[in-house]
């Protein structure tokens, strides 16, 4: 007869194996900053080692009385939805950082990354902004999404430090951010500030070149997060406000195995072409369902979606479909294109070159403050980025130019970078169709055509 | 799309769970614990499935028989590592040390396999059956064309085997009705001179070798990456407990629930409610519970 023992351990054993592994398994969650998720190209001259040590001297003096070294926060997606987006984000950021740091720095101090995972979770951003402030003394923070601004609002305005980000499109931020046009006044100011355009600009140019392709009536399936609804309402507000109508949109929950029951419900109405706002894993779920399911009409993508891996798994019935992207091509794309292949060869997407343009930006406003307090930075960003300043397209111009006496204004890679009063920037919508090698740049809708549809002050 | 179609969709994600979900119950039943890593099972399996597609020669079934095996291989290792030593501690503990052995793996994988997804090839055919008649109710189509998918087929064609096998393993092997036994009364089957401690490694074995199949067939409709058993977890767990929480045949039904649920809520229910599908679900779970404690089948609720 067998034992009611099946295996006598030691208890103390036990405890130190389980113990061991939960420790383990937890080094995973906390992670080792950016070296843990390493081997995306990016951990070049920005030192991505995100374990706190690059501040330790951040307070200390120059011979000229400023800081040795200066702190830039970047929590990244180096895990999660958005992953496949962050190799050229942190390439642009480190090429941005060795950049200043060869032209002299910031008040003559070393500039330095530490970058840190947040997987694009609204807590654990929390956790990681707290971190990079606190800890590692990060002057400004130049990351965050959508997902996780939204919901950490109040946070990050009670935390007052400068967050100068290239990811968030939502609409949330259209009125909310930057300095309101009163630049020393930070009384009425919001921490944000963001280098990439909004969706209402580039969703507005998709909705726009939807029109005028003669796509009347829509469909729509999006997951049911903040970051893809948002992008729907962008949308929507320029389609159905000049003339389109929307005949059925279904919300889905993300990471499902099968979508098929969600497409046969939109498919069921009559529209000339469906939206599809959806992270890349759970949209090629969705779009494979599509094919099988041999539904047709005309797909539009959202931004995300314009991918190489899409269209691999997708397969040919996805060729033609188009995704609006923010413009790649600000007045100083080419001197950052340059710089940025010498770093690394992570393809370059739509946030790549806002990437650039929130380090430069944020650099040349510690530049001008003559200080890197976070409320000097937030008291420069507007005056560096807008005016009628001389023109500097690198964090090397603009040095110069302010060591000259002269006022600045920085043109960006991806946007001229006129911060409005909420913070935001204007820019050209690439539209990229899908096609047998990938996504191909198909037209441009220029800024100043989508800037007409969006009402002055609302942005 | 009338409610036929959404019912074949619904059995192909009833099928999905269905799978998992009998090895989960069993593992319940037999080794009286709920294991809440068992979705990392299913992550591993569809990853020793991608990795044995990559490197084997021949078709996705070797990569699936790769994966059975392995996920057999893999739960046997951790339940000896992890479970064995304390099973004589009671449910909590192994519960806990399941939610801390899930997280520890997810994160392991996520460490070594890296952030991207990955993509099983295969190739798709759509079968259509577009002579049957529309048969309205109201606003509803109850039959109506169809379509099923060579993708479908496989899925609902590897569970109806699962079914047949796993009926067969319990009802004509030694070792199973030895299974049965232990899940009614342990103290009386080992008076009876079953070896408990093989009779619960059969249950680890035939518990991953089921999640292997489960991962792989998830994965092929969706990716491999760290979360792919992790983000069905809850729908597994529901099947089994919506069936009556220990019974396989229970878990079956519980699962076919949840997936018709799950199709047919996200067809009817008012657009802007087409995403809380899942939460359909649950309250049909917390419905039926309510009435019905011990789950559809009946089967006795352990403490837990």
């Amino acid at each position: 007869m067998s034992s009611d023992i099946t295996g006598r351990v030691n208890r103390r054993t036990l405890l130190t194996v389980v113990g061991g592994s939960g420790i383990a398994g937890l080094s995973g969650c906390v992670g080792f900053g950016g070296d843990g998720e390493g081997g995306d190209g990016g951990d070049g001259s920005g030192s991505d080692d995100g374990d706190g040590s690059g501040s330790d001297d951040g307070n200390g003096g120059s011979d000229d009385g400023g800081p040795d070294t200066i702190v830039f926060g970047q929590p990244g997606a180096q895990t999660g939805s958005f992953d496949f987006l962050q190799p050229g984000v942190s390439q642009a950021a480190d090429a941005a950082v060795r950049h200043i740091n060869e032209a002299g720095g910031p008040l003559g101090a070393e500039l330095e990354l530490v970058r840190r995972d947040t997987a694009v979770d609204p807590q654990e951003a929390r956790t990681v902004t707290t971190q990079l402030v606190e800890n590692d003394d990060a002057a400004a923070i130049v990351g965050l999404f959508s997902s996780e601004i939204n919901p950490l609002w109040d946070f990050l305005q009670d935390l007052q430090t400068p967050v100068v980000t290239p990811w968030p499109g939502s609409t949330f931020l259209d009125t909310r951010g930057g300095d309101k046009g009163t630049p020393d006044d930070v009384s009425d100011d919001e921490w944000v500030w963001r280098t990439v355009v909004g969706d209402t600009v580039h969703t507005g140019g998709s909705a726009v070149y939807a029109l005028e392709e003669g796509f009347e009536t829509l469909g729509i399936i999006n997951g049911n997060t903040e970051g893809e609804r948002s992008y729907v309402d962008g949308f929507l507000s320029v389609y159905e406000e000049n003339g389109g109508t929307v005949a059925e949109r279904v919300e889905v929950e993300l990471g499902s195995s099968s979508y098929q029951s969600a497409l046969s419900r939109l498919f069921d109405a009559e529209f000339d072409a469906f939206l599809v706002s959806m992270p890349q894993e759970s949209a090629i779920t969705a779009l494979s369902d599509w094919s099988d399911g041999g539904y047709g009409r005309q797909p539009i993508l959202s931004d995300t979606l314009a991918q190489q891996a899409v269209i691999d798994q997708v397969g040919s019935d996805l060729h033609g479909a188009w995704a609006a992207s923010p413009g790649r091509s600000g007045p100083s794309y080419d001197t950052f294109e340059s710089i940025y292949l010498e770093e690394g060869d992570a393809e370059i997407n739509g946030w790549t070159p806002p990437s650039w343009d929130a380090v430069q930006v944020t650099a040349l406003a510690i530049e001008r403050a003559g200080e890197a307090t976070p409320e000097a930075i937030q008291r420069n960003l507007g005056p560096v980025s807008r005016g009628e300043g001389t023109t500097v397209s690198t964090f090397a111009e603009g040095k110069e130019a302010l060591a000259n006496g002269e006022e600045i204004t920085y043109e960006g890679a991806a946007t001229p970078v006129d911060f409005t009063e909420h913070g935001n920037v204007f820019g050209s919508v690439t539209i990229s169709t899908a096609e047998e090698g990938g996504f191909v740049e198909t037209t441009e809708v220029p800024a100043e055509d989508v800037r007409e549809y969006v009402a002055e002050g609302e942005y | 799309m009338g409610l036929l179609q959404e019912l074949i969709f619904g059995l192909v994600t009833g099928s999905y769970i269905a799978i998992a979900a009998i090895g989960f119950t069993l593992i319940y039943g037999i080794v009286n614990m709920i294991n809440f890593a068992y979705g990392e099972y299913l992550t591993l399996g569809a990853f020793i499935g991608f990795l044995a597609a990559n490197a084997l020669p021949g078709p996705l079934p070797v990569a699936v028989v790769a994966a059975m095996i392995g996920g057999g291989i893999v739960s046997i290792v951790l339940a000896r590592g992890f479970f064995t030593p304390i099973n004589n501690t009671g449910p909590v503990p192994m519960l806990l040390t399941s939610i801390g052995l899930g997280i520890a793996l997810r994160n392991a994988i996520r460490l070594v396999g890296g952030r991207s997804a990955r993509y099983f090839e295969t190739e798709t055919s759509t079968f259509r059956f577009d002579a049957i008649p529309d048969l309205a109710v109201g606003p509803v189509d109850l039959l109506g064309g169809v379509f099923v998918t060579s993708e479908h087929l496989i899925v609902i064609g590897s569970a109806v085997a699962v079914f047949v096998a796993i009926h067969a393993l319990l009802t004509r092997t030694d070792v199973g009705i030895a299974m049965r036994a232990m899940g009614d009364d342990e103290s009386l089957a080992r008076v009876r001179g079953i070896d408990t401690q093989l009779i619960r490694d059969s249950v680890w074995v035939l518990a991953g070798v089921l999640a292997g199949l489960a991962g792989v067939l998830m994965a092929v409709q969706t990716n491999v990456s760290a979360d792919t058993g992790f983000s069905h977890i809850l729908q597994i767990l529901s099947a089994a407990i919506l069936g009556g929480a220990g019974s396989p045949y229970g878990a079956i039904l519980g699962a076919y629930v949840i997936g018709i649920v799950l199709a047919v809520s996200t067809a009817f229910l008012p657009s802007s409610m087409t995403g809380l599908s899942s939460a359909a679900a649950f309250v049909i779970l917390i419905a039926v519970l309510l009435v019905k404690p011990s789950g559809i089948a009946g089967t006795e609720v352990r403490e837990a």
